[in-house]
């Protein structure tokens, strides 16, 4: 079991996979910030005045994050906040479909044609939690950009 | 764990600089504070003809969790025109406009039959420029009518939380 968890291939694969995903989604949304701040309205759980600024901040917040994963410089942090952000999703989005809300995801796009089932990206956004769990255990610095 | 969190501290304060700095350079920047409608939300809307003893007015989540509650009918206020276009999945039209002004003891009779007095109701119209749901809920309690209440935020609140609705074929 520890070999599995420490295993150095593995956790290339696993900054590799979580950081992209974090580095895609972010990119269309910081090109469309004021489509994205309205996303962000529609979850109605951000107050008035902050909505613009999660708007503007989380997208870089998460392209900075991905890219620390990918290249292995402040990896724990970085995973600590993908982590951090991914169960922040995890209750925007239940909350959400608790309240029976049709919402847009504004996961990898602002197109307001990507309203998925909220369901099913509750259980994509467990599952990349469940890979976030494993880059936290995993302590392998091996392929590490910059050794800290 | 001092060096998880120094790492988390100085990744979150790059982004906000950076994506700051980006947002005032980049051409399609944002007001860091946006207008966003305040109303919605936990906030009550309330028309500026309120009276006391009106049906109570409800906010955008109370409107949002009565339609997932069983038994609970929304109705629309608004125009048939209006109805036809758009409305609350589910409503029924009962457009305050168009009721009948002789025998209006003898609908609001028939209407009984239709949607019995004990029915809990949530009734809009187009929003805050709109009165109608505040008239029709006075009348509706007037007839009889136990459990009204005025969803004062309307069909514009609600299309713009993204809340379920119909629209014309």
């Amino acid at each position: 079991m520890n070999k599995f968890l420490q295993n150095d291939y593995l956790s290339l694969l696993v900054r590799l996979f979580i950081g992209g995903i974090f580095i895609y989604a972010s990119l269309d949304k910081i090109y469309h910030p004021s489509e994205f701040a309205r996303i962000v309205y529609n979850y109605h759980l951000a107050p008035g005045d902050l909505v613009n600024l999660v708007a503007i901040i989380l997208p870089w917040l998460e392209l900075v994050c991905g890219i620390s994963v990918v290249l292995g410089l402040y990896k724990e942090g970085g995973i600590a906040i993908i982590s951090f952000l991914t169960v922040v999703f995890i209750v925007a989005i239940g909350i959400n479909v608790i309240r029976g809300v049709d919402l847009e995801c504004g996961c990898f796009t602002v197109s307001s044609k990507a309203r998925g089932n909220a369901l099913s990206l509750l259980f994509r956004d467990l599952g990349l939690l469940a890979i976030c769990i494993y880059a936290w255990l995993n302590r392998s610095k091996r392929f590490f950009l910059f050794k800290q | 764990m001092t060096k998880r969190l120094k790492q988390i501290t100085l990744l979150i304060l790059l982004s906000v600089v950076i994506s700051i700095i980006f947002n005032f350079v980049s051409g399609n920047g944002i007001p860091l504070i946006g207008n966003w409608p305040a109303a919605g939300g936990s906030e009550v809307a309330v028309p500026p003809s309120a009276e006391e003893g009106d049906p109570p007015f409800i906010s955008l989540d109370e409107a949002a969790a009565l339609f997932q509650t069983p038994g609970v009918l929304f109705i629309d206020a608004r125009d048939p025109e209006d109805f036809e276009i758009n409305r609350v999945r589910g409503a029924v039209s009962i457009p305050y406009d168009y009721l009948p002004e002789e025998d209006y003891d003898l609908y609001w009779e028939n209407k009984a039959i239709e949607i019995s007095h004990d029915t809990r109701i949530v009734i809009y119209c187009s929003g805050s420029e709109c009165e109608l749901s505040l008239y029709l809920g006075r009348d509706m309690v007037l007839y009889g009518y136990e459990d009204v209440k005025v969803f004062y935020g309307g069909w514009s609140d609600w299309v713009n939380a993204g809340l379920p609705m119909e629209l014309e074929e």
